[in-house]
């Protein structure tokens, strides 16, 4: 009897330590499903990571860990930012109902950024109705100002085909300024320490922005800087613009007005 | 099985692929096993040979260790964003007897950074050239010499990331198609064969033994050829490097072009100088070809080596669907054969590159 109450109590006991080990075995098979997924997550990011701020920064980024979280990750370079504008978008903005202007904006953001992706440069940031982008921020690109100028032609285009789009709805038309500069900034991850984004920094995008205000005085949509000319590819047909003074910089900037390219002249 | 590339777009595949009884049994003899993935590349005989050759694992490695060297592969793959590759590195693990939880758990180690520091220094280089290229080779070696590193493994990990860069864009430029070999380790028969399949995998994975330098290369990365003398990894590189200069699909002066530019936007300059020389020897003058390094054009080069030139460039940093587009639109100016072939030349010329820096800098 006594034996038949041990085996049945040895029973009961490995039954319950087989449900306790079951238990655990389902549990650690659902943490490490969410591993998994929590890893591939992780993949994912690291991949986009790569594809939104410098090549070298991310891998800080990744070296570093948590750390890098407060430690200043960037690198100086050279590349060209590209700051495009929305001429006499304030009076439109008065003149159209909110959800038909929204509507007309991200028709102008996409064709903007897909002539910037198509040219292999990266939006920066879109400041209220200006966009900037960078060149040859984040991989080496020794094509950059050819690049750079490339996608302002290709904007141009863009805009004469969305304003054909527009007349047909009755809308009022599009015209944008565009500047570009290329110079030695610093590009990383900036911000506070809940949200950073990727940023070009320095002197060339405080000038590109400059030289965009400048399309208004003289009267051009595309400018460059003289030492973007110096880079640009022969093909490219420059008009030399008069010496201007601008904000922040103590020498008057020389500019030339892009007129397009002998590809598309003989064309 | 996709593994973690399975959510990137991939487009139908840009060529069709061609039967050649003499170039599939040379694939199956040195790999034991029917690859029918060499039938995309035969119309390019040279290509669908180095596709075979230069896999590290057959034979070509001394000193580093196999297991590293499919890591290596994986993690690269990753970087550049092959599925195909990425797929066929997970099947040689698994085929290899890895269960699919092993291979996650590698995957989560490689994402996470729990490594030992060898295969940490050693993956770290991976991601600097499919990342910077060879701007990052300096760093990059210096961390693989206090990891402990000898020169000759050293050398062995350039080639094995190099090598998967080459294969990367191989196979991503045409979009080869990935599902067969994603889905390949759920399938009731494969399944099956697993047993069958490692076995033949363990017999033809083999170290590789020291091979006798040839004669000096005299054609460009020949500095790279030398600096492996000895190594089985020179005769393979060699015989490939050769066989594509003779190759006449397209013009040689086309291919170094393509070289040159690839050399000049990874920032290559001991690549560069090789090339500029055989590109000057083979007539094109010293401005046009500074015209053509800066603005990826010159009044002398003909519709087709300009086309080539500026698909080079797109085969440098990339996102697979955009260069899969890309390279479409060069069907309407190349023959088949000499799409192929400029899909070969650009994959190994940033594949060599990208060892060149490292290996050339470095002997």
């Amino acid at each position: 009897m006594t034996s038949i109450i041990v085996a049945g109590a040895a029973l009961v006991l490995m039954m319950i330590l087989a449900g306790a080990f079951y238990r655990q075995w389902r549990r650690n098979q659902a943490l490490q499903a969410q591993l998994q997924a929590a890893a591939a997550d992780l993949e994912h990011l690291q991949l986009a990571c790569s594809r939104l701020a410098p090549a070298g920064v991310v891998q800080q980024l990744v070296a570093d860990g948590t750390r890098a979280v407060t430690v200043a990750a960037a690198e100086r370079k050279i590349a060209t930012a590209l700051f495009v504008d929305l001429v006499g978008f304030t009076e439109m903005s008065e003149r159209l109902e909110p959800a038909v202007l929204v509507r007309v904006l991200n028709g102008y953001y996409q064709r903007m950024s897909d002539a910037i992706d198509e040219h292999r440069g990266q939006v920066g940031s879109y400041v209220g109705d200006g966009i900037v982008a960078y060149f040859g921020a984040l991989q080496p690109n020794p094509w950059q100002c050819d690049d750079a100028v490339r996608a302002a032609l290709a904007m141009r285009e863009a805009i004469r085909v969305y304003n054909v789009e527009l007349d047909r709805e009755s809308l009022p038309r599009l015209s944008i300024g565009v500047g570009i500069h290329r110079g030695l900034g610093l590009a990383g991850l900036v911000g506070s320490r809940e949200r950073k984004e990727f940023s070009f920094l320095g002197s060339p995008v405080n000038l590109a922005a400059r030289v965009q205000a400048l399309t208004r005085l003289h009267q051009a949509d595309i400018l460059v800087t003289e030492a973007l000319r110096a880079e640009l590819d022969k093909n490219i047909l420059l008009t030399p613009m008069p010496a201007e003074r601008v904000k922040g910089f103590a020498e008057p900037v020389v500019t030339y007005a892009v007129k397009g390219t002998i590809e598309s002249r003989r064309g | 099985m996709g593994g973690a590339l399975a959510h990137v777009s991939w487009e139908n595949c840009l060529i069709d692929p061609h039967r050649d009884r003499a170039l599939e049994s040379y694939a199956r003899r040195k790999m034991g096993a029917p690859f029918p993935t060499v039938r995309y590349f035969t119309p390019v005989p040279w290509l669908a040979r180095a596709f075979v050759d230069l896999h590290p694992e057959f034979g070509l490695l001394m000193h580093l260790d196999l297991h590293q060297s499919d890591i290596l592969a994986l993690v690269v793959s990753q970087e550049n964003s092959c599925r195909f590759c990425y797929a066929a590195v997970r099947m040689l693990l698994w085929a290899q007897g890895m269960s699919e939880t092993r291979i996650q758990r590698i995957e989560q180690a490689l994402s996470s950074g729990e490594l030992a520091p060898k295969m940490a220094a050693a993956i770290a280089f991976g991601r600097s050239q499919s990342r910077v290229g060879p701007q990052g080779a300096g760093e990059a070696r210096r961390m693989l010499r206090e990891a402990g590193f000898s020169d000759d493994e050293m050398k062995e990990v350039a080639f094995v990331v190099g090598g998967t860069d080459f294969y990367n864009r191989v196979s991503t430029i045409p979009a080869i198609p990935a599902h067969t070999l994603e889905r390949m380790p759920d399938q009731i028969l494969m399944r099956l064969l697993r047993p069958l399949i490692k076995r033949i995998v363990e017999k033809h994975r083999v170290r590789g033994r020291p091979e006798p330098p040839e004669r000096p290369p005299s054609y460009p990365y020949g500095g790279l050829i030398k600096a492996y003398a000895g190594s089985p990894i020179a005769a393979a590189l060699g015989r490939t490097i050769e066989e594509m200069w003779a190759s006449s699909i397209l013009t040689r002066r086309g291919k170094l072009l393509m070289l040159a530019v690839i050399a000049r936007g990874l920032g290559c300059e001991v690549c560069a100088i090789e090339i500029g020389e055989a590109l000057q020897r083979d007539g094109l003058d010293e401005s046009a070809l500074g015209q053509v390094l800066t603005h990826l054009d010159a009044p002398e080069l003909n519709d087709t080596e300009r086309a080539l030139v500026r698909f080079a460039r797109e085969t440098i940093w990339y996102e697979p669907a955009s260069l899969q587009r890309r390279a479409r639109a060069l069907r309407d100016c190349l023959s088949g054969p000499q799409l192929i072939e400029a899909i070969g030349v650009a994959s190994l010329a940033n594949g060599l590159c990208r060892m060149g820096a490292m290996v050339m800098g470095h002997s």
